[in-house]
């Protein structure tokens, strides 16, 4: 057997195992991760604040929230528990909730009256402490005000009101939502809103969930409309944005790959005018994209679809090795040999792997889940791609061909002798320092962002409804908090209270509107231990006074000793965060105590309405145990490092490459090979100045394979030569095919994606446009 | 956002007379011309005496003073015996203002269950039936000229606080009696009634509307 069909069987070999790989994979039930918040790296130090992230998102997030709207609140209320059956018949959610268990607000004074005597307002604390309390003035009021409904004490329990201060000053209402006709009703738009809430039954990354989820919705939503033509209905919740999300890059993908793949088989019928080229072509492109999912799933367990929507614009990369091979094919004419003509490519198609894997090398390590996870894909299938030109290709294609090279590159070919005789290299610098010099102001107007939407863009219309939904209710759907740890349970309700008085500037000019947070239901035992004893101080300490100021008031005359005994009775109550926690009461607010981790314990203070969130910061800097947790800023902060770390290493991975072709080329060619696509990367970021689109990580991350794609065309041209016209066609079919599949990405729905595209395709076709520079350059190698 | 939440009990308040008018049955007639009736004063001021009997309390407590309703703002309470003390009840908020003028407000939203009680009170004292009977089971004695309403909650949370509601009125309110589901009874008398089209500047500045320069 010949070591071409040897080598033939080896691929073959290789070819079923990569093929069995993905069936077995397949078979098992591939993951297909879509949740676009995994690709955000982990950005915080402290794992616990990752913890806490990952259980407020789920807390906020994990339902669906919709609010029916209707003129009058009967009517909302009628329609949300007609809206809420629909979609509780059609199955889609686990659990669908509108009407409400009425909230006892007794089980609330009921819960906190056995721990009264512990616990007081910031402001009768002030009072008590300064002895300006005025008690007689509060027992009138207690005995007279027309309004004393909502949650309080008898009369009897806390005739100073002190007790019913603290109820009040619960922060239970931060939402504005009331209870009306057995539903949760928000007002606002002129119209009255009935609040349901509905858990997706399955997650909400997974399709078929998203599928059901959605059609769910829509009946539901036409049956509404049909019964209540002006009813209105809002919608939020992860489970849309992730159905949004999937669906984008589902067609994304489509488009791309179904693009690069139309346009990279006509490219090659137009120069080859042969079959046998696109079938092989498109053999090694499967091999080497069957290759790199395989690969990916065996290392990250899933993939994600963001992976396959770049993988579907790799198509016009990978088949590139094999349109060099091809182009070798159709340059020899009838006097190929497989073999010799795979040995003369060689050099060639190492450099240009040698490169394409330094540019991909870089994203692999980033800290990216969703970049590392691309390189590995790429770099996987660039190279199975790449070996499939050397195992296989020789074996089909041993019959020398027989159309005329000449005829398929005529005009670039005489543009390129044209630009070879009469460019020299003098001029081609000269052209390089006038180009550099017009990118220059370019540089100078280019802005960077990074926004943490690069990563996640969320559709108007969802963002629109959230945004009122969050106005009429009140709800939250924040992802900055103040993380706050402790030794023991008290030390983080005693940080908790430190806060407390650093935060009191801010809600006073309402730069934060208010915030959640356990302490404000359970004080500290030292600070109830103070609350007690300014109990005594100003209440108790005089028992004939007390009896005094009740009696005058008009109070039967064995109330103030029942108080005094009360008191004396509850000297060594304590309450405890295990009261609260064990409470029903708690419910709404459990998700704030994060509770025991591996090194004490851990709670969340949740701001709302944050208007000034670096004041924030300011203001919780620097006390002990906490710290201040904004994940759209981290991630933020870290695109921004990433992508000046980025930029410093572009100049460095110039240098690597410009070692490698210096080693092949001398110092001299390989600067000139190398020049072009340095141009290019100048004039790209120039371009991106002057139109006023912001640099981003992805664009540096872009540059980087700029690089690694754009310096393969010069090494092409280099190595072949533009007399041998075969050479030509193969580098202008790459270029295409390149600029094609990497043209698609730019219309990306993920502006992360189309930012890469984009800065592929300006790169590499200035790249491409300036790689003749290297036939300025004498003693060319002869064909 | 007052604009806002106007308009919205315009329209909820035009759309149940629209009803009210709509309905086969005599008493939502009578109800809907009642409501009409005492709402066509845009502002009242009327004196009132208060009678609270309270389980903890050795003799009736009694209290007088002026009220003020405003369709459009609120109730005014301005206590002025045994004590004084302004209590404000707006759209959104209520406003406690002491003897000594310190005002201290809260958003009725802030506390749960306290915004439909808001509601319910400005409805009472304005004879508003249209939101009354959103909230209450009305059954209506009398005629426009002499009528009595009496209200039983409609929902558990209302229940909680309040067992009943009896209102008593001709062109204006003249007594409204609470009976607390604790058992303590409010029984509350006005005199001297009269209609105005306006509030004056110091009940506009009470309800929180006037913006004088000490505002911030």
């Amino acid at each position: 057997m010949s070591s071409t069909r040897l080598r033939a069987g080896l691929w073959l070999a290789l070819a079923l195992a990569v093929g069995a790989a993905c069936a077995a994979l397949l078979a098992r039930g591939v993951r297909l991760q879509t949740d676009l918040l995994a690709l955000l790296p982990a950005t915080e130090r402290d794992p616990v604040a990752e913890r806490a992230i990952e259980r407020l998102a789920q807390a906020a997030g994990g339902r669906a929230v919709f609010l029916v709207g209707a003129r009058e609140a009967a009517a909302a209320a009628d329609a949300g528990r007609r809206f809420a059956a629909e979609l509780r018949a059609a199955g889609a959610f686990r659990d669908v909730r509108a009407e409400l268990p009425p909230v006892d607000l007794r089980q609330l004074a009921a819960f906190y009256l056995p721990h009264r005597f512990n616990l007081l307002t910031e402001e009768d604390r002030r009072a008590l402490a300064d002895g300006r309390a005025d008690l007689d003035g509060r027992l009138q009021r207690k005995l007279l005000s027309p309004f004393r409904f909502g949650p309080t004490y008898p009369v009897a329990e806390d005739p100073f009101g002190l007790g019913d201060d603290w109820l009040a000053g619960l922060p239970l209402g931060a939402l504005k939502l009331e209870p009306a006709h057995g539903l949760l009703i928000a007002r606002g738009e002129g119209l009255a809103w009935a609040l349901v809430s509905a858990e997706p039954a399955g997650s909400s990354f997974d399709t078929d969930t998203q599928r059901r989820v959605l059609r769910a919705t829509e009946r539901a939503e036409r049956t509404l409309r049909e019964r209540e033509p002006a009813a209105q209905l809002l919608r939020s919740g992860a489970v849309f944005y992730a159905e949004a999300a999937r669906a984008g890059a589902e067609s994304d993908m489509h488009f791309i790959g179904m693009g690069s793949l139309a346009g990279m088989l006509a490219l090659l019928y137009l120069v080859f005018r042969s079959l046998r080229p696109l079938a092989l072509g498109l053999l090694t492109v499967a091999f080497g994209m069957a290759a790199a999912f395989a690969a990916t799933v065996a290392v990250h367990g899933q993939i994600h679809l963001v992976t396959l929507v770049f993988g579907a614009s790799l198509i016009g990369e990978a088949v590139d090795y094999a349109v060099q091979y091809f182009a070798a094919h159709l340059g020899a004419g009838p006097g190929w040999d497989a073999q010799a003509g795979l040995r003369r490519i060689a050099p060639g198609l190492a450099l240009a792997l040698a490169t394409s894997a330094l540019g991909y090398g870089a994203l692999l390590l980033a800290p990216f889940p969703a970049l590392s996870q691309i390189a590995l894909f790429a770099l996987v299938g660039l190279g199975a791609a790449w070996l499939s030109v050397f195992l296989l290709l020789p074996a089909l294609l041993a019959r020398p061909n027989e159309r005329d090279p000449d005829r398929a590159v005529a005009l670039p070919r005489r543009l390129l002798l044209w630009w070879q005789s009469h460019v020299p290299l003098r001029a081609c610098f000269a052209a390089g320092a006038v180009l550099l010099l017009v990118a220059v102001p370019g540089w100078l107007l280019l802005r960077s962002d990074d926004d943490v939407r690069l990563l996640i863009a969320r559709p108007p219309g969802l963002l629109a409804q959230e945004a009122r939904i969050r106005a009429l209710t009140g709800m939250e759907f924040g992802s900055q908090f103040v993380l706050v740890e402790g030794a023991t349970p008290d030390t983080v309700l005693a940080s908790e209270e430190a806060l407390a008085g650093r935060l009191a500037p801010l809600l006073a000019d309402r730069r934060v509107a208010s915030y959640q947070a356990v302490s404000a239901f359970v004080p500290s035992a030292q600070r109830q231990q103070e609350n007690r004893a300014l109990w005594r101080q100003g209440v108790f300490r005089d028992a004939a006074a007390l009896r005094a100021r009740l009696a005058a008031a008009g109070l039967r005359d064995d109330l103030a000793d029942r108080q005094r005994e009360a008191f004396e009775a509850a000297a060594n109550d304590r309450l405890t965060v295990g009261d609260w926690l064990a409470s029903p009461l708690s419910a709404p607010f459990r998700y704030l105590w994060l509770g025991a981790q591996e090194q004490g314990y851990a709670s969340v203070l949740l701001p709302q309405g944050v208007r000034d969130a670096r004041a924030l910061e300011e203001a919780v800097r620097g006390v002990p145990g906490v710290s201040w947790v904004d994940k759209p800023a981290s991630v933020s902060r870290l695109f921004r490092s990433y992508r000046e770390w980025g930029a410093g290493w572009l100049a460095g991975a110039f240098c690597l490459v410009y070692l490698i072709l210096g080693a092949r080329y001398g110092a001299r060619l390989g600067a000139v090979v190398l020049a072009p696509t340095l141009l290019a990367v100048a004039l790209a970021l120039g371009a991106f100045g002057y139109s006023h689109t912001p640099a981003t990580l992805f664009t540096i991350m872009g540059l980087m394979l700029v690089l690694g794609v754009g310096v393969n065309y010069a090494i092409f041209l280099r190595e072949g030569g533009v007399r041998t016209a075969a050479t030509l066609a193969g580098v202008l079919l790459s270029a295409g095919t390149t600029l094609l599949s990497f043209g698609l990405l730019a219309f990306s729905s993920m502006p992360a994606l189309s930012g890469f595209g984009l800065t592929l395709l300006v790169g590499v076709a200035i790249a491409v446009l300036l790689a003749p520079m290297v036939l300025s350059y004498g003693g060319l190698p002869q064909a | 956002m007052r604009r806002l939440s106007l308009a919205r009990i315009a329209g909820v308040a035009a759309a149940c007379c629209a009803a009210a008018c709509g309905a086969r049955a005599a008493e939502p007639d009578a109800l809907a011309q009642i409501g009409a009736q005492v709402g066509s004063h845009a502002v009242v001021r009327a004196e009132f005496t208060q009678s609270r009997q309270m389980a903890v309390m050795k003799r009736p407590l009694t209290s007088s003073g002026r009220l003020v309703y405003a369709r459009r703002l609120g109730v005014l309470w301005l206590i002025e015996q045994p004590l004084r003390a302004t209590y404000v009840l707006g759209e959104d908020r209520i406003a406690e203002v002491g003897a000594d003028g310190v005002r201290r407000e809260r958003a009725l939203r802030e506390v749960p269950g306290l915004a439909p009680l808001g509601r319910v009170l400005r409805a009472l004292f304005g004879a508003d039936t249209a939101v009354l009977k959103e909230h209450f089971e009305v059954t209506l004695r009398g005629d426009a000229a002499a009528w009595e309403l009496d209200l039983r909650p409609r929902e558990a949370q209302l229940a909680q606080f309040l067992a009943g509601v009896q209102v008593s009125g001709g062109r204006f309110v003249e007594a409204i009696r609470m009976s607390e589901a604790g058992g303590d009874v409010t029984q509350i008398r006005f005199r001297n009634s009269r209609s105005a089209s306006a509030p004056s500047d110091e009940e506009l500045r009470l309800f929180g509307e006037a913006a004088p320069a000490t505002r911030p």
